[in-house]
């Protein structure tokens, strides 16, 4: 599902963000990435739906070599990726349901499509009686739950995830875990930065370790250390 | 159609969101046109008025409309032979109508009374050398050859109207090249606002895999009414103050050489058209500019 080989990436005077990386990511496996700040786990995240693009090796997303992938074709690139993140991003003057809605919207979907997957998506991450709240009138926990179906309402091949549990408390964040896992086994390949030791130690999956842009450990059903 | 259903509703909020920013680029636009327009129009007039006397020529030998072929072609034949002429045309009498016909469009109960064969033909003079003295021999040369009618010379008066509508036309055709890229500069950062008051939208819409032109429409569609409506705003206000400025004009009895100082219909399509025209480049090359400058994915 995602392969990388050899990929180097450089931010403009800095040491390497990612240095020679080869991994080799399964379909519908899931995948931790640790390691302390500034250790390249966003790089890496950014490059799997080309935000960034490496200035060395090849990436493989689906079977696809997205660094042939012409910039037009990026945005049906993205189609297959769902992206999560610390802070949400969520659009504050929409309601639960729109912001769902908007993702679907803006890449063409049809209406009826969007008034049942919807609705849909919301009572799986158990948000369905929330639908007209504003992302503000939320808590913490609850916004990072609709950013989740936003990122899975077009039932996407892979799930990125950016410190996901970054901003909420371990009890929440254990929700949101549940949340992944059980996307995570519909057959979604997810791949999950994070700082969270007691995330990772108790979930006991697939573990790669990077340290200054290097891939230091690479392990199945590992432990944050 | 979701998608222009989504582009309409984008757009009209972008512009109602910036509602000052967005009246002063249009009124940008409205003025430039309008002084693009307006100076168009001067020029055509000018031109309509002083059809006879364009390319240098000086003067005009009018023969009767009875003269005879014989003494038609002792004219021609001196004018060919004289050194001091450099060109003239020979203007027959249907060639005269359709001139006439053309200064006095406005009137067509004079039209109706006059016949081509009571027009008289001309030649029409350009001498090598144009100085008063010079120019006032020749035409009393030609004045006194038989068949001749009259011979009347381009005054001081249309020489200096000429002089003026061009240098007039230059003028304000500068003033508005400046307003117009002050017009392409204030709706590239109206949009720039429009943009930047939409970041949130347009970093999700990228996310999850908007196309480029998905994200950009709505802009160029803001970038483009805007272009639009100023120029629609701007042939109004010269359509409805037309009348007012012709008001100003002397009146042709008094001041015959400024007859026909008057646009055809199709001349004042042929200047809205353009000014529409130059409308939308604006709107559409200052939103251009916008969203591949600043809206990179």
């Amino acid at each position: 599902m995602i392969r990388l080989e050899q990929v180097t990436k450089t931010y403009k005077g800095s040491v390497a963000a990612l240095k020679d990386a080869d991994v080799d990511i399964q379909k519908g496996e899931f995948v931790f990435l640790v390691g302390p700040s500034g250790s390249g786990k966003s790089t890496f995240i950014r490059l799997l739906n080309k935000e960034e693009t490496p200035e060395k090796g090849r990436i493989f997303v689906a079977g696809k070599d997205i660094g042939e992938l012409s910039s037009w074709k990026v945005p049906f690139l993205r189609r297959n990726i769902g992206c999560v993140f610390q802070d949400f991003k969520l659009l504050s003057n929409k309601t639960v349901s729109e912001n769902v809605a908007f993702a679907l919207e803006v890449i063409g979907r049809p209406r009826h499509v969007i008034d049942t997957q919807v609705p849909a998506i919301l009572d799986l991450v158990g948000l369905g009686h929330k639908a007209t709240s504003l992302p503000n009138e939320l808590s913490g926990g609850e916004q990072q739950r609709v950013s989740i179906a936003r990122a899975f309402v077009n039932r996407p091949l892979i799930l990125l995830a950016d410190e996901p549990t970054g901003n909420l408390d371990p009890a929440t964040s254990v929700g949101i875990m549940r949340l992944l896992d059980r996307i995570n086994k519909t057959g979604t390949t997810v791949v999950m930065a994070t700082h969270d030791r007691g995330i990772v130690d108790t979930m006991r999956r697939r573990v790669i370790e990077l340290d200054r842009g290097s891939i230091v450990r690479d392990q199945s059903r590992g432990v944050y250390e | 159609m979701p998608k222009v259903d989504y582009a309409l509703r984008e757009t009209a909020s972008n512009l109602t969101r910036n509602f000052t920013i967005t009246l002063a680029s249009i009124m940008t636009v409205v003025v430039s046109l309008a002084l693009v327009g307006a100076s168009l129009m001067l020029r055509q007039g000018v031109q309509n008025a002083t059809r006879r006397w364009q390319g240098g020529i000086e003067f005009v030998v009018f023969m009767n409309p009875n003269a005879s072929q014989d003494q038609t072609d002792t004219v021609k034949k001196s004018l060919d032979e004289n050194p001091q002429i450099q060109r003239f045309t020979y203007v027959n009498q249907k060639a005269s109508y359709v001139e006439f016909k053309q200064l006095f469009h406005d009137q067509p109960e004079l039209i109706k009374s006059v016949n081509a064969s009571d027009l008289p033909p001309s030649y029409r003079v350009v001498p090598v050398n144009k100085t008063e003295k010079n120019i006032d021999q020749l035409g009393k040369t030609y004045g006194s050859m038989p068949g001749v009618k009259e011979v009347s010379y381009a005054s001081a008066t249309i020489r200096a109207v000429q002089e003026l509508s061009q240098r007039l036309t230059v003028g304000i055709i500068v003033v508005a090249l400046v307003l117009l890229g002050a017009a392409i500069l204030l709706i590239l950062n109206t949009i720039r606002m429009a943009m930047f008051a939409r970041r949130r939208e347009i970093e999700v819409m990228k996310l999850v895999g908007a196309t480029n032109w998905f994200i950009r429409v709505p802009f160029m569609l803001e970038g483009l009414i805007q272009g639009v409506a100023g120029a629609l705003l701007a042939v109004l206000a010269l359509a409805s103050f037309k009348p007012f400025f012709q008001s100003w004009l002397p009146n042709r009895q008094d001041f015959p050489l400024v007859s026909g100082f008057a646009l055809s219909g199709r001349e004042l399509f042929t200047i809205y058209a353009l000014m529409i025209f130059t409308g939308c480049l604006v709107g559409v090359v200052g939103a251009g500019v916008a969203v591949t400058r600043f809206l990179d994915v």
